[in-house]
C-alpha cells in the first residue's frame, strides 16, 4: 500500500503536477492578479486550441508515430470550409465542422497511405504533406484574411458557461467552446484505456512486430489513427476560427513545436507506446502557465521563445533521464 | 573521366545520373523558354549567392541523417550564431580583426549549439528529432532574447563582401566555400575512421556498439559538424543581407531535408553521398529560380517542395520494394 503511494507521488504526471503548483505559487507571490478566479478563465482560453491538438498528437505518439501537419490541415480545411460559406450564403455549425472535418479525413488518409502502406517516416511523411497543404492553402485559396463570419456560426463565439466579475470590475466570461477539448479528453481517455482499438493503439507503439503477431491489425490501426488526427485537426482549426472571430490562411501554422512540447513533457514518449490524456491535459496547462504569465512576472516578451524551449529540453531531459535510470535498474 | 566514374559508384551512380540529368534538362528548357531572364548575369549571379546557403545547411542536415538522427536546428543555430557574429562586430568596430573574430564567435557558437545537441542525443538517448526540435526553438529564442525583435544591422561593409563579393573571375565567393566545404566533408565521410563509423552508427546502432564504436563520441562528432555547417550558412545568410535577424531563412528546414532525400541520403540512416546532396541542390535552386522567372507565386513553391519530397520519397520506396523481391 505504502509503496503504491510512493509510486503514485512520482509518476510523470505528479512530478508535472509538483512544477506546475510550484510555479503557480511563485507567480502567484510576485504578481497577486494571478491568484483571482479570472486566471482559471484566461487560461482556459489559452489552452483551448492546443488541447484539441495535443489530444490528438498524444495518440499519434503514443502510436509511434508523430504529426507535423496539423497546423497545415487545421488552417486549409477551415479556411475553405469557411470561403464555401461564405460565397454560397451557408450559415450552419454542423456545415462548417462537417466540411472541415471530412476535409481533415481526406488528408489524414493521405497521411496514412503513405506512413502505414508506403512505410515512409512519420516526420518525413507528414512535413511534406503539411507543405502540400500549406502551399496548396495559400496559393489556391488565397491570402486574405475574413472577420465577416456568419451570423449563426458567430453566435457560438458569444456564448458563455458561466462569468465572473472581478475586484476591478472587469467581467471574464468562459466560453462554451470550452467544451469540446473537455469532450474530446473523455472521449480519448475512453478510447485508449476501454477499448481493444485503443490498446492497439499503445501495442503498435511499443512493438509493431509484436502486436501484429498479438493479433491487432497495424496498418488499419495507423489509417484509424491518422484519419482521426486528420478530424481534430480540422476541429481545431474551425474552433479556432470560430473562437478568434477570424478565418485566417496560416494563423495556425507554427504551433506544432508547441503541441508537440506540451505533449512530450506531460509525459508521453516520443518513442510511442507510454503517454496517458491526464498528463497531457497538465502539460498543455504547464506550457500554457509558462507562455501566458512570463510577462506577469517581469519576463520581458522577447525571452518568453527562450524560456519556453528551456522547460521543454529540461522536460525532455527529466523524462529521459528517469527511463534511462528504469532501463538500467535490475529488473526482478 | 575516371575521376568521375569512380565518384559515381554502385547505387548512388544512377540517383547522382538522374539529377545530372534533371539539372540540365531545366537548365536547357529554361535557356528555350526564357533566355534574356535566366542568363542574364544578375540572375545567375543571384543564384550563385543563394544556394550555397541552403545547401551547406544541407551538408549538415545530410551527416545527422547519415548517422541515422535528423538535424532541424540547423536553421536556429544559423541564425544565433550570425546574431553572435553581429553582435561581436557591433562591439569590435570596423576592421579586419573584428570580422575575424565575428566569425570565430558564430563558428564557436555553432559547435557549442552542435555538442548540447550530440550531448543530449548521444547521452540522454532523446530521439534526435525531438532534440533538435526543441533545439530550434531554444536557439532561436535565444537569437530573439539577444536581437530583442529586429534584425541588428550596421554590420561592417566589408563583411557584406563575404558573401556579395567576388575574388576570382568574377564567380561570387559563397561558391568557393560551398566547394570548399563539400570537398572537406566528401573527405571526412569517405576516407576518414569518423566517416565509416558514422554510417555504421546510422545502419545498426547496437551492431556499432558492439564492434567498438563509441557511439556517444561519434553522435557528438557528427551533431558537432553539422551545427559548424550551421554556423557557416548563417554567416553566408547574414553576409548576403549584411544584418542579422532570429527568423531568416524559415523555410530552408523543409528545404534542406527535401534535398538530402532527393540527393539519395536514406532518411533511416546509414547511407549517403555528398556528390548526390551537391547536385540535388542545384536542381533545387534551379527550380526555385526557374519559378521566379516564370513569375509563379512563391506560395506554389511551398506546394510543389513538399509534393517532390513525398514524390521522392515514394519512388525510392518503391524501387526499393522492387530490388528486394
Amino acid at each position: 500500500m505504502r509503496s503504491n503511494i510512493a509510486k503514485l507521488a512520482t509518476t510523470n504526471e505528479a512530478i508535472v503536477a509538483y512544477t506546475i503548483v510550484a510555479l503557480s505559487m511563485a507567480i502567484g507571490i510576485i504578481n497577486p492578479a494571478f491568484r483571482e478566479f479570472s486566471t482559471v478563465i484566461t487560461l482556459s482560453r489559452a489552452m483551448l486550441i492546443t488541447l484539441i491538438f495535443a489530444v490528438l498528437q498524444m495518440m499519434v505518439i503514443v502510436s509511434g508515430g508523430i504529426d507535423v501537419s496539423f497546423p497545415a490541415i487545421a488552417c486549409f480545411s477551415s479556411y475553405a470550409t469557411l470561403r464555401l460559406m461564405l460565397s454560397f450564403d451557408i450559415d450552419s455549425v454542423f456545415f462548417f465542422y462537417a466540411v472541415a472535418g471530412l476535409m481533415g479525413v481526406c488528408f489524414g488518409l493521405g497521411n496514412a497511405f503513405l506512413i502505414a502502406k508506403m512505410e515512409l517516416p512519420a516526420l518525413i511523411a507528414t512535413l511534406g504533406v503539411s507543405s502540400v497543404a500549406n502551399g496548396a492553402t495559400l496559393a489556391f485559396l488565397g491570402t486574405r484574411e475574413y472577420s465577416n463570419i456568419p451570423e449563426g456560426v458567430d453566435q457560438l463565439s458569444r456564448s458563455f458557461l458561466f462569468s465572473f466579475t472581478n475586484s476591478g470590475g472587469i467581467t471574464f466570461q468562459m466560453t462554451s467552446l470550452i467544451l469540446i477539448p473537455l469532450i474530446l479528453l473523455v472521449l480519448a481517455y475512453l478510447l485508449l484505456h476501454h477499448t481493444m482499438l485503443g490498446r492497439g493503439i499503445y501495442a503498435i507503439g511499443g512493438d509493431r512486430f509484436a502486436a501484429r503477431i498479438a493479433g491487432f491489425n497495424v496498418i488499419r490501426i495507423q489509417f484509424f489513427i491518422y484519419m482521426v488526427a486528420g478530424f481534430l485537426a480540422s476541429v481545431g482549426g474551425v474552433t479556432f476560427t470560430i473562437l478568434m472571430r477570424q478565418g485566417s490562411p496560416q494563423n495556425l501554422m507554427g504551433s506544432e513545436m508547441m503541441v508537440i512540447a506540451a505533449v512530450v513533457v506531460g509525459g508521453t514518449r516520443i518513442t510511442g507506446g507510454h503517454g496517458t490524456v491526464f498528463g497531457t491535459l497538465l502539460g498543455v496547462l504547464l506550457i500554457a502557465i509558462v507562455q501566458n504569465n512570463l510577462i506577469m512576472v517581469g519576463v520581458p516578451t522577447h525571452f518568453q521563445s527562450f524560456v519556453v524551449g528551456l522547460i521543454i529540453v529540461l522536460g525532455t531531459g527529466i523524462t529521459s533521464i528517469r527511463a534511462k535510470r528504469v532501463a538500467n535498474s535490475s529488473k526482478v | 573521366m575516371n575521376v568521375l566514374h569512380s565518384l559515381l559508384r554502385g547505387k548512388e551512380r544512377k540517383n547522382n545520373l538522374i539529377l545530372m540529368l534533371l539539372a540540365l534538362s531545366i537548365f536547357i528548357a529554361m535557356t528555350i523558354l526564357s533566355p534574356r531572364a535566366f542568363l542574364r548575369p544578375a540572375n545567375l549571379k543571384g543564384m550563385a549567392v543563394q544556394f550555397p546557403e541552403f545547401g551547406i545547411l544541407s551538408f549538415g542536415m545530410m551527416i545527422a541523417m547519415i548517422s541515422g538522427g535528423i538535424d532541424l536546428s540547423l536553421v536556429g543555430i544559423a541564425n544565433l550564431s550570425s546574431i553572435v557574429a553581429a553582435v561581436i562586430m557591433l562591439q569590435m568596430g570596423d576592421s579586419v580583426l573584428s570580422i575575424v573574430l565575428g566569425i570565430l564567435g558564430a563558428l564557436a557558437i555553432g559547435a557549442a549549439c552542435g555538442v548540447f545537441n550530440g550531448f543530449l542525443i548521444g547521452y540522454l538517448k532523446i530521439p534526435a528529432m525531438l532534440v533538435t526540435l526543441c533545439g530550434l526553438q531554444l536557439y532561436s529564442g535565444l537569437g530573439l532574447a539577444i536581437t530583442k525583435g529586429p534584425a541588428i544591422t550596421g554590420l561592417p561593409e566589408r563583411y557584406g563582401e563575404i558573401a556579395n563579393g567576388s575574388l576570382i573571375a568574377g564567380i561570387p565567393n559563397p561558391v568557393f566555400v560551398f566547394l570548399a566545404v563539400a570537398i572537406a566533408v566528401g573527405y571526412l565521410m569517405r576516407s576518414t575512421v569518423y566517416g565509416s563509423h558514422v554510417s555504421f552508427m546510422g545502419t545498426n546502432e547496437v551492431a556499432a556498439k558492439y564492434s567498438g564504436i563509441n557511439n556517444l563520441k561519434v553522435t557528438i562528432y557528427t551533431y558537432l559538424i553539422s551545427g559548424l555547417m550551421g554556423s557557416i550558412g548563417g554567416i553566408l545568410i547574414s553576409s548576403h543581407y549584411n544584418s542579422a535577424k532570429s527568423d531568416y531563412g524559415k523555410s530552408y528546414t523543409l528545404l534542406t531535408l527535401l534535398i538530402v532525400v532527393l540527393g539519395g541520403t536514406d532518411p533511416s540512416g546509414g547511407k549517403g553521398n555528398i556528390l548526390g546532396v551537391s547536385l540535388a541542390v542545384i536542381v533545387l535552386q534551379m527550380i526555385s529560380s526557374a519559378f521566379n522567372i516564370l513569375r509563379i507565386n512563391s506560395f506554389v513553391k511551398t506546394f510543389v517542395w513538399g509534393l517532390i519530397l513525398i514524390a521522392i520519397m515514394l519512388i525510392s520506396k518503391l524501387i526499393d520494394r522492387k530490388e528486394r523481391r
